[in-house]
């Protein structure tokens, strides 16, 4: 079984068919744990929900223009709350100007992703974010816990 | 301190980067291959006819223009049952909403592209406009060029107008 398969993913864009790109690729790493939201308000819920129920998400990817509240206030909302902490954000944006993607890592990205992404640079992406993820749960746990 | 900004032109340079654009977001998002055709350039009106376009306004201190990707209806239900599966059936919407992500996509890489040549362009808010045949024509007589591309058999064009007069005074 793929070291991915059990990661649980939010894919936020308003847009069906980056979700369904996304999904599709998340698919082919074996990834089937998938929810999707159609605004930044949406994903804000889901995401609580779940942490609420006990069955977070480990990646949430965020469009970064989105309606009611962009993928950027909705990255910013999450990393003020500590909990949060060790939950990949992944920002999605047509845009690769250099002052945003500094906005996205001041407010604290896990990654970026400028669309269009190719399938295989997207699988390679999520390798990294889940090294990043167990590298963030080690650190919080402690090595020896 | 402002640093000196390049004039677009509409040549080879820029048709390439329109290229790269279309065939890089099309063969990432559907895993399809489209061929580009000659690259025409003319002055004046001209119009493009087609099912649904994506519209997004370009801004440079010193010129304006227009960027159009214009697709007909039967290109985008040849190409979205690659993403959306083959059983959905395609509806409108659907290609509406689909014109739009790539009007941003392709649109996007091209402006990256300039940018990094210091042209330091700016791109609006893109908006797309539906209707079964329609004409999309930019209001100014300007500069234009139309990069035709291909996918088996159908065609769909992406259009650059500039209108320089900003710079040089008007030329009607």
């Amino acid at each position: 079984m793929s070291q991915l398969a059990s990661l649980k993913v939010l894919i936020a864009d308003d847009h069906f068919l980056i979700r369904q790109f996304v999904r599709n690729t998340l698919k082919e790493s074996k990834i089937e744990n998938v929810e999707t939201a159609g605004d930044g308000n949406e994903a804000i819920d889901l995401v609580q929900k779940a942490k609420s129920t006990d069955q977070p998400f480990d990646i949430v990817f965020l469009d970064w223009n989105m309606p009611t509240v962009s993928g950027l206030d909705v990255l910013t909302f999450f990393r003020a709350k500590p909990e949060y902490s060790d939950t990949a954000f992944v920002m999605l944006t047509a845009e690769s100007e250099q002052q945003n993607l500094m906005k996205a890592i001041k407010a604290g990205a896990t990654s970026y992703i400028v669309k269009p992404v190719s399938p295989a640079e997207l699988s390679k992406k999520l390798y990294e974010i889940n090294e990043w993820i167990k590298r963030k749960r080690q650190s919080s746990n402690g090595f020896f816990s | 301190m402002s640093v000196m900004q390049k004039q677009i032109s509409l040549d080879e340079t820029l048709a390439k980067d329109i290229v790269n654009a279309v065939v890089s977001s099309m063969s990432h998002t559907f895993n399809v291959d489209v061929k580009p055709g000659n690259t025409e350039y003319g002055e004046g009106m001209v119009s493009l006819g087609g099912d649904i376009s994506g519209i997004i306004g370009l801004v440079q201190d010193q010129l304006d223009g227009t960027l159009i990707l214009c697709m007909p209806f039967e290109t985008l239900r040849e190409i979205l049952p690659h993403v959306l599966g083959k059983t959905v059936e395609i509806t409108h919407e659907m290609a509406t909403d689909a014109v739009g992500e790539l009007t941003n996509m392709i649109f996007g890489q091209v402006k990256r592209e300039l940018n990094l040549r210091s042209h330091q362009i700016k791109l609006g808010v893109p908006c797309v406009v539906s209707g079964k045949g329609h004409f999309v024509c930019q209001f100014y007589r300007g500069r234009n060029m139309i990069v035709p591309f291909h996918l088996d058999g159908k065609m769909f064009q992406v259009y650059v107008g500039l209108n320089d007069s900003v710079a040089e005074g008007p030329r009607r």
